[in-house]
């Protein structure tokens, strides 16, 4: 066995690149290397950057509407098309699609998130045109087949499930978007729940797959390829792929939540509890993304935040504390977790609130605040090192019609980030006063405990949902 | 599932992948690479690589969870956290503190075989890494406070990917009964009474037993000079005097000549199924076409334990694999996760004879030819990126004795065929020769 350990510099590493808060480059390195853009007459938007110190193309896909276009009470519906995308498209059944992606050692994947479906390739140079093909087959001839739909249905209903048996880092950040935007659309689960996927059926996917169209379409296509033998190929791929129907849904802004509440779920037996602290944040068009991400990096955005050291590097309370800033198009969450040993919630929970209480009134210091920009300037290079990532950063841009300046400005923009603006950004931070609370821990033994942060609702782990 | 899939990965950079002999050559920069050891025994390995303005250093020490014994179980890996607690030089927290300031971000990780020591930073911090690097191999201190409040770090660890994970937990358990004289039976994170017991004069023996120039290698990949590197190194590492050797691991597992169960009774929803076999060491002559042996059953979704049983029988949610590779013979996992209400029995039944077919009947060429494509394009995603170039390399040079054997290994992947692979298989997969561990499922409340 290999055991990952002290992973805690990992995560944010993985989160700084897969939601694509910074964009930083050292004052004189790196920026987007040119690419070439153009548009299909049926839309779709297509960019390409030729790079060629490994044998390798990179595709991604962005097509504009995610798990907002789920219908109410039927989440997950996108990502099962996803995942059923792949399982029989064009002339290929599941096993012959699974066969030609294995056969020459590519790998082929689509998902999607809140704001939109993602299809992320990479192959040898030499089946690039194989890698075009397929792709295409799964975005607009996939077969929807009953027989697949049902197994793909199950695995998705039976991994929530197997998940829960398992460690609930991975599940305490879909609980606590549930519970503080219930009701709106940013609480509504992105893969669904157990209850939600049982309620969809087949032709839920064939109509979720009319609202996927090419003229929502973004592809960009970095690594080992010739421009004009790409750009014909995927002309000629892409180039029909009709309308989308219907709009995609607007989204309101949730208020900032008033006062605090408490959702404790129960698993038994658990030895240790985790805990999830968060209130409305800041959206993905910030002017002020810049200095948000900095005051993030000096509150639980490295391992010698202040938050991480109170939790871990100075208490020994937990393995790791961290705060996370999710941005879409309207504002997401901006939330603290971590988690520690049972008896000690109540300890490490007030001591999290204390670390906030004093980010709100010292703020941040000067060297402080050098620190954090070095920090970011010299973490972002790698997050734009191969070719998957300039690809799923290109698309990114164009969904939120940002411009190369994203990047290329960066420096700059996190250079000239003042105190000032700082103070700014901690304005947006949960306070004590205000805050969605989720905790996962044995209830038996934590009820008391809870009660004492707030009004308490409780639910199971085994309940088929992520809020009661 | 999170831990093996995070083994998973490490095992697939650790060993082997596949590159064919044109190829090799043509890893652009390759001819770049420099090699120096100082007079104290520590190697240093550097690739100089302009891609970004950045620098991967990665440190490895030969030293994991496979050199303790009962009373210091996860002394090792207790050890990796206190390398960044203080030194006589600098109060705890500092080498954390002054490398971020600077751009940095460091990780490290532990395993049955070996302790490694990860930096990513810019150009621009190279002096400071250096002397931070430099410090904390040569002045380390142990803060009997800093002691105690690391111990609750680890432990809040071992809650989370043991205690509260049920495959975390179930694997443990076969490590420990699959192994009876090998110390492999250890558990890296360390069991919980040891956790609590070790000492500071523990912690003093072995960091200067392992934490010594000439049981390290280190490997520099990024935006650098060769020459630049071998002077910082000698600068800051090389007045640090080398050690008497280690004492040897000489203990042998002795052949299992039974299958061993073990059932594991833990709050689940979900059943799961795991198969341990005795494997090989990372070096063995036969790991290329284990490796291969492992693609074809579980590497992409039509291989054949996702057909068989996901797609075709739909006993599991998820299969999957892990290969161990390490100084000696490991265990090669096969593990499968099943629905609510799935059933164990049938589930073992048709693993087995997955098994047994192909000890029996063999692989196709066709097989054969995939699992090569796979490896070499892994290969070239591991050549990628910088840390990717030094991951790679180090575990070539410690598991197999030199790192440019990463380059040759496509001599060794070519001479492989579907008998070397049937042979394997049925060496292996034997009954007699394997653990077999499940979680049922538990009553609903």
């Amino acid at each position: 066995m290999s055991y990952s350990f002290r992973i805690f510099t990992r995560p944010v590493f993985v989160f700084a690149a897969a939601l694509a808060l910074t964009g930083a480059t050292q004052a004189s390195g790196v920026s987007l290397p040119a690419y070439e853009q153009f548009t299909l007459n049926n839309g779709t938007r297509i960019m390409l950057m030729e790079k060629h110190d490994v044998p390798l193309v990179s595709m991604h896909v962005r097509v504009a509407g995610g798990a907002l276009l789920d219908e109410p009470g039927k989440n997950g519906t996108l990502a099962l098309l996803a995942e059923l995308m792949q399982k029989g498209a064009g002339t290929r059944d599941s096993q012959a699609f699974a066969e030609a992606v294995d056969s020459v050692g590519g790998n082929l994947q689509i998902g999607n998130d809140r704001e939109s479906l993602q299809l992320s390739a990479q192959f040898m140079s030499a089946d690039a045109p194989l890698m075009v093909s397929l792709s295409a087959d799964a975005l607009l001839r996939p077969q929807l087949r009953a027989d697949e739909f049902g197994k793909v249905r199950e695995r998705a209903i039976q991994s929530i499930i197997g998940n829960k048996d398992s460690d609930p880092r991975a599940l305490i950040g879909i609980y606590g978007e549930s519970w503080l935007f219930r009701g709106h659309p940013y609480g509504q689960p992105v893969d669904g729940n157990e209850t939600t996927l049982a309620a969809i059926s087949l032709s839920d996917l064939t109509q979720m797959r009319n609202r996927l169209g090419g003229n929502n379409t973004l592809i960009a296509v970095v690594g080992s390829f010739k421009t004009a033998a790409m750009k014909k190929m995927l002309q000629q791929a892409f180039g029909q792929w009709p309308k989308a129907q219907g709009a995609i849904p607007e989204v309101t802004a949730k208020a900032v939540e008033q006062g605090r509440r408490v959702l404790l779920i129960d698993k038994p037996g658990a030895t240790q509890s985790y805990f999830w602290l968060g209130n409305v944040g800041v959206t993905r068009l910030d002017p002020a993304l810049a200095a948000q991400n900095v005051a993030n990096t000096v509150f639980g955005g490295r391992f010698t935040s202040m938050i991480n050291t109170e939790l871990r590097i100075k208490s020994g309370l937990s393995y790791g504390a961290s705060s996370r800033i999710s941005r879409y198009r309207q504002p997401g969450s901006i939330a603290i977790t971590s988690f520690t040993q049972t008896d000690s919630t109540g300890k490490a929970l007030d001591l999290a609130l204390e670390t906030l209480d004093r980010l709100h009134k010292d703020g941040i210091a000067l060297d402080m605040r050098n620190s954090a920009v070095n920090y970011v300037l010299g973490q972002y290079p790698p997050n734009l090192e191969t070719g998957p990532a300039l690809a799923a950063k290109l698309t990114e841009l164009g969904l939120y019609g940002l411009g190369r300046d994203d990047v290329d400005g960066y420096a700059e923009r996190i250079n000239a980030v003042d105190l000032n603006q700082l103070k700014q950004a901690i304005g947006h931070y949960p306070t004590r006063a205000n805050m969605a609370i989720v905790i996962i821990g044995d209830a038996v033994k934590l009820r008391e405990t809870a009660a004492r942060f707030g009004p308490l609702t409780e639910m199971k782990i085994s309940d088929p949902r992520y809020i009661p | 599932m999170r831990m093996l899939t995070t083994g998973l990965l490490l095992s697939s950079l650790l060993i082997s992948p596949f590159v064919s002999a044109q190829t090799a050559q043509a890893v652009p920069g390759v001819d770049q690479v420099r090699v120096k050891t100082l007079s104290n025994g520590l190697k240093i390995v550097v690739w100089p690589d302009k891609d970004i303005p950045n620098v991967a250093l990665y440190n490895w020490y030969k030293v994991g969870s496979r050199n303790e014994y009962a009373g210091i179980t996860g002394i090792s890996h207790f050890f990796e956290h206190m390398m960044f607690n203080g030194t006589s030089t600098r109060a705890p927290g500092e080498f954390d503190r002054i490398m971020e300031a600077n751009g940095g971000a460091n990780n490290a990780y532990t395993s049955s075989d070996v302790t490694v020591y990860q930096d990513w930073f810019p150009r621009s911090a190279l002096e400071t890494i250096f002397d931070l690097e430099g410090d904390r191999m040569a002045n380390l201190s142990f803060d009997p406070k800093v002691i105690e409040s690391e111990r609750g770090v680890v432990y809040s660890e071992r809650r989370s990917s043991i205690d509260n994970d049920n495959l975390g937990a179930l694997i443990e358990q076969i490590d420990a009964t699959a192994f009876t004289a090998h110390p492999y039976h250890i558990p890296t994170i360390g069991w919980p009474s040891d956790i609590e017991a070790w000492t500071i004069d523990d912690l003093k023996t072995f960091y200067k037993t392992y934490y010594a120039p000439n049981n390290a290698v280190m490997f520099v990949v990024g935006d650098v000079q060769p020459d630049e590197i071998f002077a910082l190194a000698e600068k800051h590492i090389g007045k640090i005097p080398a050690q008497t050797k280690p004492r040897a691991i000489t203990t042998k597992e002795p052949e299992q000549t039974g299958e061993r169960r073990i059932e594991m009774k833990r709050p689940a929803q979900t059943p799961l199924l795991v198969f341990a076999h005795h494997g090989l060491r990372g070096n063995d002559a036969d790991m290329p076409a284990l490796q291969l042996l492992m693609s074809i059953l579980s590497e992409g979704s039509a291989s054949r334990l996702q057909r068989e049983l996901v797609e075709t029988q739909q006993l599991a949610v998820d299969v999957g694999s892990q290969v161990g590779a390490g100084f000696d013979p490991s265990l090669v996992y096969l593990y499968a996760l099943l629905p609510s209400g799935g059933d164990l029995v049938k589930t073992e039944s048709a693993l087995d004879a997955l098994l047994a077919k192909i000890g029996k009947d063999g692989v196709t060429q066709a097989e054969l030819d995939k699992a090569r494509r796979q490896k070499l394009a892994a290969f070239w995603r591991s050549m990628s990126t910088i840390s990717g170039k030094a991951q790679a390399m180090g575990s070539y040079e410690v598991f197999n004795g030199d790192y440019r054997k990463l380059f040759e290994a496509p001599a060794s992947y070519q001479r492989v065929t579907t008998a070397d692979i049937q042979r394997v298989a049925a060496k292996l997969f034997r009954r007699e020769n394997r653990t077999v561990g499940f979680v049922a499922q538990s009553e609903s409340k």
